[in-house]
């Protein structure tokens, strides 16, 4: 895991941890697919311990201090990596519950490696049973899918990023 | 036909012998259309519910779909499911002649008599928002046809002993549909919101949201101004955007 990488997995758990306690929830899970450069899997919870990180990866997780639930604001991630500030970065325009295919038993609209034309569906984001389609803003590859199928997704989260 | 139930001005009306699905017809003749439309098929073979299920639609019942090009962000424009809800409502009662055991479910479900009387499922894409509408008139699916923990179909021939015809029943919800889309346009959500939450099913009680594979369990608070549906868990308030609601 290099070094950016790993602040960016940083920042993603802040980011986590910042949209829990601005939530009230009291725990999120989040499962990434960063197609052949490995796999993430973050799950930030209020109850102690406060963060669990497992990354099924060859290298050891990172050591990450959460920041405390009740905390008045969390400071901004320095970092260089994070997705939601990549020039090809797709992020959410609403919150909501993503589905990275049209019904449960159909293909994946995009996967890591595809080509994708501008305006081609990427994924659904749900509010309120309306599927909102997520359309390709240019054309280009799909560099990483940031989130798992069912997950919640809040406005602005970095969504895939397509170089 | 009463003023009240006039075709409203500005939309357009197709009526279709047989479809696929509405949802899916939408979809295909949607961009090119100029104008809101409401596409009612008399016979719909592969009607669609939410996350591929189906929506199983015996002979006589009401499959529309109204194509329309609202402006605003994708939250405000996700916030026709209460108007949807709303507009179905109003017409059920306006042929029932009573709103004695009618009820609404978060966020757009009918209930008669604590069942399911009709479903909504909005798809929007590229600027075109499609508002999928099944309504039980004539006959209630078969309840084995439906989810393990989902309420029992219902219809309005069942429930209250009246037959109405899908081509009438267009004309009152497009109606109502129109006038509570002008309410929204002019004076945003909050009336919305407040009508729809008196006629909300197990206000107060406990009731189970689920999200994928989380589940939510809380006393049901409100709606709030965005539309989330508010549990109150324990100390926790609990703000979903998407779920299926169990009672």
């Amino acid at each position: 895991m290099t070094e950016s990488k790993r602040d960016a997995d940083v920042a993603f758990i802040k980011a986590l941890a910042e949209m829990l306690r601005d939530n009230d929830l009291t725990e999120v899970q989040v499962k990434r697919d960063y197609g052949e450069d490995g796999k993430l899997n973050v799950r930030v919870s209020r109850a102690a311990p406060p963060v669990t990180v497992a990354a099924p990866v060859a290298m050891a997780a990172p050591a990450v201090a959460a920041p405390a639930p009740v905390a008045p604001g969390v400071p901004a991630p320095e970092t260089t990596d994070d997705p939601a500030s990549h020039p090809g970065a797709v992020t959410s325009p609403m919150v909501g519950t993503v589905y990275l295919q049209a019904e449960p038993e159909s293909p994946k609209f995009i996967t890591v490696g595809a080509q994708i034309n501008e305006g081609d569906t990427l994924l659904i984001v749900e509010a309120m049973k309306t599927m909102n389609h997520i359309h390709a803003p240019k054309t280009g590859v799909i560099k990483r899918i940031l989130v798992e199928d069912g997950a919640a997704v809040e406005f602005g989260t970095p969504l895939v990023i397509i170089g | 036909m009463n003023s009240g139930t006039a075709w409203p001005e500005g939309y357009g009306r197709r009526i279709l012998e047989s479809v696929d699905s509405t949802l899916d017809e939408a979809t295909r003749i949607g961009p090119g259309l100029g104008a809101p439309e409401w596409i009612l098929a008399r016979v719909q073979t592969k009607g669609r519910g939410r996350r591929g299920r189906a929506w199983v639609e015996p002979a006589g019942n009401f499959a529309a779909t109204l194509v329309m090009f609202p402006e605003g962000n994708p939250g405000q424009i996700a916030l026709r499911s209460f108007v949807a809800s709303l507009a179905v409502l109003e017409a059920c009662i306006g042929m029932a002649g009573r709103s004695e055991g009618f009820a609404l479910k978060w966020p757009n479900d009918v209930l008669l008599n604590g069942g399911k009387l009709a479903g909504i499922l909005l798809e929007s894409t590229a600027g075109v928002l499609s508002v999928g509408i099944g309504v039980n008139l004539m006959a209630a699916p078969p309840v084995e046809q439906v989810e393990a923990r989902a309420l029992r179909p219902v219809s309005l021939l069942s429930e209250i002993g009246i037959a109405v015809e899908p081509e009438e029943f267009l004309t009152f919800v497009a109606a109502a549909f129109a006038r509570y889309e002008t309410q929204f346009n002019s004076l945003g959500f909050e009336p919305i919101r407040t009508a729809w939450l008196s006629h909300a099913a197990r206000l107060g009680q406990v009731i189970t949201a689920r999200t994928g594979n989380t589940e939510t369990t809380g006393t049901f608070q409100t709606v709030d101004a965005t539309g989330n549906l508010v549990l109150l868990n324990g100390q926790t308030r609990v703000a979903i955007p998407a779920a299926d609601v169990f009672f």
